[in-house]
């Protein structure tokens, strides 16, 4: 019995742990991690949504004030983390006039 | 095109001396993960307790090597929270914006439907061009 302690221990401190490390490694750097171009891709998708969302809110209200009838698309019942939760930070890329900001009230919510 | 040229590293680890509490490890490693900080601290405090302090080295080493976070790292609440989700998963990221895009196809068309069915002024201009 006392030789078969080292017999089971050096292949596991030896073999099996090395490999354990190693296995566990390679599978959360291929897919744990994002290389350098995913990273621009991820902000460039961000600025894009962001902008297109604040676009469709000022159609939207351009819109409703050409006719009052106009109804919007509701909102599904999803959440989104990038609809426009708060008040805009940079308007000066969208052209949108500040005197339609009253009526943005039916876009607002989550 | 690029406002600023170097660009900051969106997915690495700083360490957040504005919001820490010594050296900002816990406040990066919150900022980092999204999860509060106050988890970070309790944990580092057991952790610390446990082991007898053999973790204070870890800390302070992490402290010295981890570089300060950017100033101007997030425009604001909304883009932090956004990256927060990049770095947890970046797939459910992906599914995220694909739900983005996809309500803002939705919305459009209700204008387009808007337009295409209810617009007397277009109707009058297509009939004056026939």
């Amino acid at each position: 019995m006392e030789d078969l302690v080292p017999i089971i221990a050096i292949p596991i401190l030896f073999l099996a742990l090395p490999w354990l490390f190693l296995h566990y490694r390679t599978k959360w750097k291929t897919m744990g991690t994002i290389t350098h171009d995913d990273e621009a891709m991820f902000e460039e998708l961000y600025r894009i949504a962001r902008r297109l969302n604040e676009r469709m809110d000022t159609v939207e209200r351009l819109v409703a004030q050409e006719d009052p009838h106009f109804r919007p698309a509701q909102p599904a019942a999803v959440d989104h983390a990038l609809s426009a939760d708060q008040p805009t930070a940079a308007p000066t890329s969208l052209g949108a006039p500040t005197r339609f900001t009253s009526l943005s009230a039916n876009r607002s919510q989550p | 095109m690029n406002p600023n040229p170097p660009r900051p590293d969106h997915t690495r680890f700083y360490r957040d001396k504005a919001n820490g509490k010594i050296m900002g490890v816990c406040a990066g490693l919150a900022d980092y993960t999204g999860v509060d900080v106050l988890w970070f601290r309790i944990g580092a405090i057991i952790a610390a307790s446990i082991t007898g302090g053999a973790v204070i080295p870890a800390y302070i080493l992490t402290g010295i090597f981890a570089a300060k976070k950017p100033a101007h790292l997030y425009v604001d609440r909304d883009e932090q929270r956004y990256w927060q989700g990049v770095r947890q998963s970046p797939q459910r990221t992906t599914r995220e914006v694909r739900a983005t895009f996809r309500e803002i196809d939705r919305r459009l068309a209700a204008v387009e439907a808007h337009y295409v069915s209810s617009n007397p002024r277009l109707a009058d201009e297509i009939e004056a061009l026939r």
